[in-house]
């Protein structure tokens, strides 16, 4: 996995690529720690680039969403490819996350 | 010796006997237990059969004498394989040739010398162990070889052979016995054969515990190492014939053909009539004595049911001695949660659905866990659950689910309710992060259908007898995140013929060695593809994927098949 953290006015967004797999969970704490250190109301994660998630993948956004919900924002995922996509309607994603096709 | 200290149940009405045995026992650290007769030793394996690493019997007791225990010992499952050591008289022939015939392999003789009393039984409790790990081993490797017919391999060292013996036996029937047979032949081979260690010099090396250290020392040689046994298989229809060929000179074999009663006292010299009584229908050594041919009769086609249970061939090798037995203690608790053989059976006998399983974790730890339920004699529940990450954590969880499946049985015939209870109990109790997905399904002969639950699975699919594979769908919201989420209960229609395939997603999600995926169409390909003419079980269906699949596996592993009648 690589991500690169994009200020925005609306907040930042957490731009992730390549593949978010269980061997990247130290990481990806890492930049939720970075993301939330910024105090956001809404975290936009960017999964255009990303190739591929595995089932760990998705325990990363729960943990995600988790922490994000106690410090008071938003987590929304924003652009997803088809197998990811595939991966969080198989989960149910949209009834916990907000999903964004743009 | 395993981890804990051994446990031995001593049995014998004379109270000074009794008291010898066990203070030399204990003095040598082992735990053990007494009994004063076959009876009461009876009572006590049964209250606790697991309990035992193994038996000494005294042969002449009140109420139920040794060869009554022993009779009933060999006619349970659960307490057949103790090694049970009988103590009796040396002039006693015709009992010992008894106890032999009755499936006593070891021998003391009265009066009890203490240094034979303690190399019997730790020998005793080495072979069993021994084979324990074998058994242990062959659950847990998957194999190419089921579709080998004729083969070639050579090895040198006593490890080459085992690994050898564990891989060739994963591939015909009664593999559990074959395993220990193989691997008995196959350290022959080695340590009589190639390494030229007669039965008094091992006789001496096992007493001054040197054996292993004597034979690293022979292989080590210039002779050592220029010898090999060769191994070739041969699979026919109706049977399998291995020839195993040592470069020694040769041994008499006759002598260890068979145990006899003068050898019945010593704590070695069983492993030719071991294998023999256990694995194999013929076992014929040549003049000489280097080569030896061993049959074995089959395939079983009565054979209905099969669990395999495969580990990943890398295990960490620098891990921690503490941690490695904590995660092997853990590991056997683990695979102890997988359905039996028994429960397959009854659900073949009274559904006339075979179930079959594949599971194999990635690390030596896995998170996905299966089981089945028989309802009624028209209703079997099969699930399969796969927590997030693996390793310990990951198994710690399997065990939880374990319990709240057991709690959640009076649901076992509504799926979604089923679900929506196990998903109530385990939010809140799964760490951050950390869920579990699942599927959870009936199948009803009677309504021709599977219903079915599912959360954030790999969609079920469901082979007709035609051909067509019907692909359900596995959406849900994974388990342990929310309160009160609700599981949709969707149905398959099933007809005679069908075979149902659940897998999680270590099917659709590990890596082949080319990189790619196999996907939900991928898993489609391969149900249409497996060979209906052959016995439809998890293997089979998968071995075109477990031949690809990149190793160690990244993601835990399970597929179930479930043939409908």
């Amino acid at each position: 996995m690589k991500y690169r953290i994009i200020d925005g006015a609306s907040g930042p967004t957490l731009a992730l690529s390549d593949q978010l797999l269980f061997d990247h969970r130290d990481l990806f704490e890492g930049a939720i720690d970075k993301v939330l250190a910024r105090q956001p109301t809404k975290v936009v994660v960017d999964m255009a680039g990303l190739e591929y998630m595995d089932s760990a993948g998705l325990g990363m956004l729960l943990t995600l969403r988790d922490r994000a919900t106690r410090a008071g924002a938003l987590v929304c995922l924003r652009n997803p490819g088809p197998e990811v996509a595939e991966l969080l309607r198989l989960a149910c994603f949209e009834s916990l996350f907000t999903i964004e096709q743009a | 010796m395993g981890d804990a200290p051994a446990r031995a149940l001593v049995v014998d009405d004379e109270r000074m006997n009794r008291e010898i045995i066990v203070a030399n026992l204990r003095a040598a650290g082992f735990e053990t237990v007494m009994a004063e007769d076959g009876l009461q030793a009876w009572g006590i394996l049964q209250a606790h059969p697991g309990s035992f690493d193994v038996i000494l019997l005294d042969r002449r007791m009140p109420r139920m004498n040794g060869m009554e225990l022993l009779a009933r010992l060999k006619a349970d499952d659960k307490l057949a394989h103790i090694p049970v050591i009988m103590q009796t008289a040396y002039a006693e022939t015709e009992d010992v040739s008894e106890g032999i015939k009755a499936g006593a392999y070891y021998y003391l003789a009265k009066p009890l010398d203490r240094r034979l009393l303690l190399s019997v039984t730790e020998a005793a409790i080495a072979d069993h162990q021994r084979r324990q790990r074998l058994a242990d081993d062959l659950d847990k490797r998957t194999t190419a070889l089921l579709l080998l017919e004729q083969g070639r391999f050579r090895f040198r060292t006593l490890e080459e052979g085992h690994t050898l013996a564990v891989a060739l036996a994963r591939s015909c029937p009664q593999a559990r016995h074959l395993a220990a047979g193989l691997s008995e032949m196959f350290t022959n081979a080695v340590e009589h054969g190639n390494l030229g260690i007669d039965f008094d010099l091992k006789a001496e090396l096992v007493a001054a515990k040197r054996w292993r250290q004597e034979i690293e020392a022979r292989l080590d040689t210039p002779l050592g190492r220029s010898r090999s046994v060769e191994v070739m298989v041969d699979r026919h229809p109706d049977a399998i014939r291995f020839v195993i060929r040592d470069q020694g000179k040769g041994f008499d074999w006759r002598v260890y053909d068979d145990i006899s009663p003068e050898r019945a006292f010593a704590p070695h010299g069983r492993g030719i009539a071991l294998a023999r009584r256990l694995a194999f229908a013929s076992v014929e050594y040549n003049d000489m004595g280097n080569e030896v041919t061993c049959i074995v009769i089959g395939p079983d086609t009565e054979e209905t049911a099969c669990v395999v249970c495969a580990e990943a061939p890398a295990i960490t090798p620098d891990r921690p001695a503490a941690e490695a037995a904590e995660t092997r203690l853990a590991r056997s608790m683990q695979m102890e949660l997988l359905p039996t053989p028994q429960i397959l059976a009854e659900a073949a006998r009274r559904l006339g659905v075979r179930v079959s399983a594949h599971f194999e974790p990635s690390s030596s730890l896995g998170g996905d866990l299966w089981g089945m339920h028989v309802i009624d004699d028209n209703r079997l529940a099969l699930w399969l659950a796969d927590f997030s990450g693996h390793g310990l954590g990951a198994a710690l969880n399997t065990f939880r689910l374990h319990t709240l499946v057991a709690q959640c049985t009076p649901l076992a015939d509504i799926p979604g309710a089923f679900l929506a209870e196990i998903n109530r109990r385990l939010t809140g109790l799964l760490p951050q992060g950390q869920y579990a997905a699942m599927t959870y399904g009936v199948v009803d002969l009677v309504a021709d259908a599977f219903v079915y639950a599912a959360a954030a699975m790999p969609a079920p699919l469901l082979r007709h007898a035609g051909g067509g594979v019907e692909r359900g769908d596995g959406s849900g919201l994974p388990l342990g995140l929310t309160q009160g989420a609700a599981y949709v209960e969707r149905h398959m229609r099933l007809s005679a013929g069908g075979l149902l395939l659940l897998a999680s997603d270590g099917l659709t999600d590990n890596p082949m060695t080319d990189g790619s995926r196999l996907g939900g169409a991928g898993m489609e390909t391969l149900l249409t593809q497996a060979d209906q003419t052959t016995r439809d079980n998890a293997d089979s269906v998968l071995a075109p994927f477990l031949a690809r699949v990149k190793r160690p596996l990244r993601d835990d592993l399970t597929a179930l098949c479930a043939t409908i009648p």
